[in-house]
């Protein structure tokens, strides 16, 4: 006879509602750690994805993304030159905000190098890549558009021609690729009034096209290097470093820059508030178990007299906390498929994380059962007649 | 009637208090033999309470030894938690309340006794309802304890302190919170298992109406036996 079950047939309404409290608090320990690997994740998307073996960035910074990097526009010509290197293309990468129907957007502009970047890396759930050298774009769901509509990024018109899903930088904005060309163009925009300025200052030849008021820098961030297989990295690495002008950092750098320099803060803060939830969730659990023992104190001071085994008490404790664990586990992994799709950022859920948390939750059980245990040994058979 | 099944030698319970030492049980000695009905009386604070928890091992006397069934089971210092499978194969209770467990049915609380003697559950299961069928209980057997009477659920009780077939039953104010007629049916009930089932069963009661139905009465006052 399973008394645990019992008891929880008997009371479902106290069982559901605690497996409820168990699962809520569960959600949020799986929300904590999917928002953590989601971060992650997005973060390290380009820089994984991208089939680059070096990244030829502005001297002395660790561009692009822990730090600004602009080198010279023709530096993919110089790198290109270099022993070892196989083929070159040009990236660069800004936020950018544009209305389309009637609502400011917002998104993250990569520039790539077409047509030496057949975007294979990219996978598109809609449309196609980019064939034409310019206006086209391909947008993340996230942002908003789908194929063919039509948006205004800096002075031109975009057409829509593919679509992504789930592609979004280390904030969370959805990604949009264009040409390097228009992404420079975009990144160059001026206002009139920068025009009639340089004018003023410069005569005709500050209004041309690519002329400002402003100081204008290269908008290209870096030049992203696959090298010959029988290459040695080093060689091609320290070859580039004595120009003087560029560092050459690989992708395993680019990632541990992101994870360690850019992401430091935000990922140790989700870790901390995730230590908290399970240390929230150990406690309430344990409460919850400790109080259902104490409930029942009087059926296990009887279940002694009729002479049950400690066995027989501790089986009934430590099934209940089992029961309330599984359940509140099931119910936890249901609501985070129905809610987390929802959430503005995404909540990766990886089956070894989520095996963890259901071993995190097991041992949570195992402590409450342990507790209410030690609790139950000490009740005396004659308390039945208390 | 045979041999005793329980038999207490000098049982001595003294407690400390801070108003001096309480002598709660002093030198009893008493034997209960098979098949026999024993009805122990007394005043509250007689010591009646203290020697069936004595005798039903709940409690280590501070001196005197109890016997069951030709064993030394408990003497002065004995773990009491150690002798839970003694109280499970040779004892069984029935108090004032009924102490059924609230979550089962009359036949699972009739039937967890012999589950906790390892016997398989149908079988404890088709037992519980043959004991309940015997107690008149047959059509209660599936209710919660919520839905039973008093006197259903005390019977019940019975039911449950019989299932193992134990020698020894001890029943402290059975009736106490039963009408006359109820308490009457279970008192009945206890000479009935006496005399059919061999059991040697001591009844503790305040209740004179059902004198007649003891094969012995013994008093109790200020902790010693009287007659």
């Amino acid at each position: 006879m399973n008394l645990a079950l019992k008891d929880a047939i008997h009371s479902p309404t106290r069982f559901a509602l605690t497996a409820f409290g168990v699962a809520f608090l569960m959600t949020a320990m799986i929300g904590m750690t999917g928002l953590y690997r989601g971060v992650v994740e997005d973060a390290l998307l380009i820089i994984e994805r991208i089939d680059a073996d070096l990244w030829v960035v502005q001297g002395e910074r660790a561009g692009p993304f822990a730090e600004g990097s602009a080198v010279a526009p023709d530096m993919d010509r110089r790198v290109e030159g270099v022993p070892g290197v196989a083929d070159v293309r040009r990236f660069t990468q800004f936020t950018q905000q544009f209305a389309f129907d009637g609502a400011t957007r917002r998104a993250t502009l990569t520039g790539v190098d077409v047509p030496r970047d057949d975007g294979h890396w990219l996978p598109l759930t809609a449309g196609r890549w980019l064939h034409a050298g310019r206006y086209e774009a391909i947008a993340d769901a996230s942002t908003g558009l789908h194929v063919g509509d039509r948006v205004r990024l800096g002075l031109d018109d975009y057409d829509i021609v593919g679509l992504t899903r789930h592609m979004v930088d280390s904030a969370g904005d959805g990604l949009m690729f264009v040409s390097i060309n228009d992404a420079t163009a975009i990144a160059q925009r001026r206002t009139s009034e920068e025009v009639h300025l340089a004018r003023a200052t410069h005569g005709e030849l500050a209004a041309s096209p690519d002329g400002s008021s402003v100081a204008q820098e290269s908008k290209i961030a870096a030049v992203l290097v696959r090298l010959d297989p029988a290459a040695d990295p080093a060689q091609v690495i320290a070859a580039m470093e004595r120009w003087g002008d560029v560092r050459v950092l690989t992708t395993a750098q680019q990632r541990d820059l992101m994870l360690n320099a850019r992401l430091w803060k935000l990922r140790l803060q989700i870790l901390a508030f995730t230590g908290l939830i399970l240390i929230i969730t150990a406690i309430v659990v344990s409460l919850i178990i400790y109080t259902m023992t104490i409930e029942k104190l009087h059926e296990i001071a009887l279940l002694k007299l009729m002479g049950a085994r400690e066995s027989v008490v501790a089986g009934m404790i430590g099934q209940q906390a089992g029961m309330i664990g599984l359940a509140g586990f099931a119910l936890s992994l249901l609501i985070a498929r129905l809610v987390f799709p929802l959430f503005p950022r995404r909540v990766v859920m990886d089956p070894p994380d989520l095996a963890a948390l259901g071993l995190a939750l097991a041992l949570i059980c195992a402590v409450a059962a342990w507790v209410g245990i030690a609790r139950a040994s000490k009740v005396s058979a004659r308390e039945v007649l208390s | 009637m045979s041999g005793p099944v329980l038999s207490v030698r000098g049982l001595t319970r003294h407690y400390a208090s801070p108003s001096g030492l309480v002598r709660a049980l002093d030198d009893v000695s008493l034997e209960i033999a098979a098949g026999e009905l024993v009805g122990i009386f007394g005043p509250s604070g007689s010591g009646k309470s203290t020697f069936l928890m004595m005798a039903g091992l709940l409690e280590a006397p501070t001196a005197g030894e109890v016997w069951l069934a030709g064993q030394r089971v408990s003497h002065a210092g004995t773990d009491v938690d150690g002798l839970r499978e003694v109280r499970r194969h040779q004892i069984g209770f029935v108090f004032q309340r009924a102490n059924l467990i609230p979550f089962l049915s009359a036949s699972e609380n009739v039937a967890l006794s012999l589950e906790i003697a390892d016997v398989a559950g149908a079988d404890a299961m088709a037992h519980a309802r043959r004991l309940l069928a015997a107690l008149d209980l047959a059509h209660r057997a599936d209710n919660l304890p919520t839905r039973l009477s008093g006197g259903e659920q005390q019977r019940v009780a019975v039911a449950r302190a019989l299932a193992n077939g134990p020698p020894l039953i001890l029943a402290d104010e059975p009736t106490a919170a039963l009408d006359s007629v109820r308490g009457r049916q279970v008192m009945e009930l206890f000479r009935r298992i006496a005399a059919t089932q061999g059991a040697a069963i001591a009844v503790v009661t305040h209740d004179p109406r059902s004198t007649d139905l003891f094969d012995r009465i013994v008093h109790f006052e200020d902790g010693r036996m009287v007659a």
